[in-house]
């Protein structure tokens, strides 16, 4: 069974909307903002791709985000910002799932309230920070603030967390649990993670470029990318149709790319993935990257699929101008671990 | 009155009150139901956020009930815990 795209929603570094990321996959990329933190006895400023989450406005009232954090004011817009792009807000979300895949989870309300609870003991430790920062919160506030009745998961496999939740979002649709589903990918890009990028990685080795896979180029980036699903026939495909998703390890031999596919990749400017992506075979066959417009986090793989989803729509492999023609599209996400995932995508 | 003061920034920074200004705050303020619209959950923060920034315990909320009232009843409560 097929599963239709119905509708995009997505804040990143590049702005709010499908049409922010077109404008960004068209060649006009966001330029990094800033990421301050503390390191040693110094105060580092890092580039990272932030996303503003003010559209939210659009949705619902400040006073009903006022136990929201970032993390899940992110999810919330890519959530709305699905449904509002297929026509959808008004639509009954009695048998509305939602599944969110992160690779981080809500990382800076996390270390807030581990903070607050070392330096002023449990009695001073924030219950919002608390109910904020245990691991469905972001699809509880999405569930909630929607009124979707339908399943509401949150599925963290770090790099492989989109490929797993959009196995789970698969199974419900044909396991007829629900009549559409929310899948989205968030994480955030925080003070901690700051610091670990600048620990394990050291600043940026030249301009970000994640197709030069030897170097050591990743921005970190932060953001939310939602696709509406439904099984087939009973909703719109306007950006296309999920075919496949696959997961496995590439040292077992479980990685075979279509014959006839265009390849969206998901690399992000680290050597240490990098140096898988190199060894594909895939000498003449039409491949890019998009990590440029959204940056570095692990559910990069959602804004790959919500890229090849755009390329569907208006039959182009962005960034170029060249028509898929009766390719397919494959997003695929390698993982220095050596797990892989492949969805692939058709109009 | 410089806890009022203290009271209305840090209600408005800690509970996220991002839709009020604090000149719209008073002593006679009410924290809960048509007042500011604080809940239940916003009790067990406030007693943690005045834990936090006055070092006054509330352990009993039948004690604290009363202070609960208004911005002016519950600074009122702090400057006699403090002071004690």
């Amino acid at each position: 069974m097929r599963i239709a795209i119905e509708g995009l929603g997505l804040v990143g570094g590049f702005g709010f909307g499908a049409d922010a990321l077109r404008n960004a996959l068209k060649g006009n990329l966001p330029s990094p903002g800033t990421l301050r933190f503390p390191y040693g006895d110094d105060s580092i400023e890092a580039p990272a791709f932030m996303a503003d989450t003010a559209p939210l406005d659009q949705f619902v009232t400040k006073r009903s985000l006022r136990r929201i954090d970032h993390f899940s004011r992110m999810a919330l817009l890519g959530a709305y910002g699905a449904l509002d792009d297929a026509g959808r807000l008004d639509s009954d979300p009695a048998r509305l799932a939602v599944v969110v895949g992160s690779g981080y989870g809500a990382s800076a309300t996390t270390f807030a309230f581990l903070d607050s609870f070392i330096q002023d003991g449990d009695s001073c430790s924030s219950p919002t920070h608390f109910s904020n920062s245990v691991h469905n919160a972001a699809a509880a506030h999405i569930s909630i603030s929607l009124k979707a009745t339908g399943p509401s998961l949150s599925v963290s496999q770090f790099e492989m967390s989109v490929p797993s939740a959009l196995l789970c979002a698969l199974q419900m649709l044909r396991e007829n649990r629900a009549d559409r589903v929310l899948l989205g990918g968030v994480d955030e890009a925080c003070a901690v993670l700051g610091y670990c990028r600048q620990r394990f990685f050291g600043a940026p080795q030249g301009p970000f470029d994640p197709l030069d896979f030897g170097r050591q180029s990743a921005v970190a980036g932060e953001g939310a990318a939602f696709l509406l699903l439904s099984r087939e026939g009973q909703g719109e495909a306007r950006y296309g149709y999920l075919n496949d998703v696959q997961m496995g390890r590439i040292d077992q031999g479980g990685l075979r790319l279509p014959e006839k596919s265009a390849l969206v990749l998901g690399a992000d400017g680290h050597q240490g993935c990098g140096r898988l992506y190199q060894s594909l075979p895939i000498q003449g066959r039409a491949h890019v990257c998009h990590a440029q417009a959204y940056g570095s986090l692990p559910v990069g793989p959602a804004f790959d699929l919500a890229a090849a989803a755009l390329s569907l729509k208006d039959d182009r492999l962005y960034p170029g101008t060249e028509s898929l023609g009766d390719r397919s599209l494959c997003c695929l996400k390698l993982a220095e671990d050596g797990n892989f995932g492949l969805v692939s995508l058709s109009g | 009155m410089a806890t009022v003061a203290k009271l209305k920034s840090i209600l408005i920074e800690d509970m996220n009150l991002e839709d009020i200004a604090p000149e719209e705050l008073n002593a006679d303020t009410v924290l809960f139901g048509e007042g500011l619209g604080l809940d239940s959950l916003d009790a067990v923060e406030l007693v943690v956020v005045i834990q936090k920034h006055f070092g006054v315990e509330i352990k009993d909320m039948e004690e604290g009930r009363p202070a609960f009232q208004t911005i002016g009843t519950l600074a009122a409560y702090i400057d006699e815990k403090t002071a004690a």
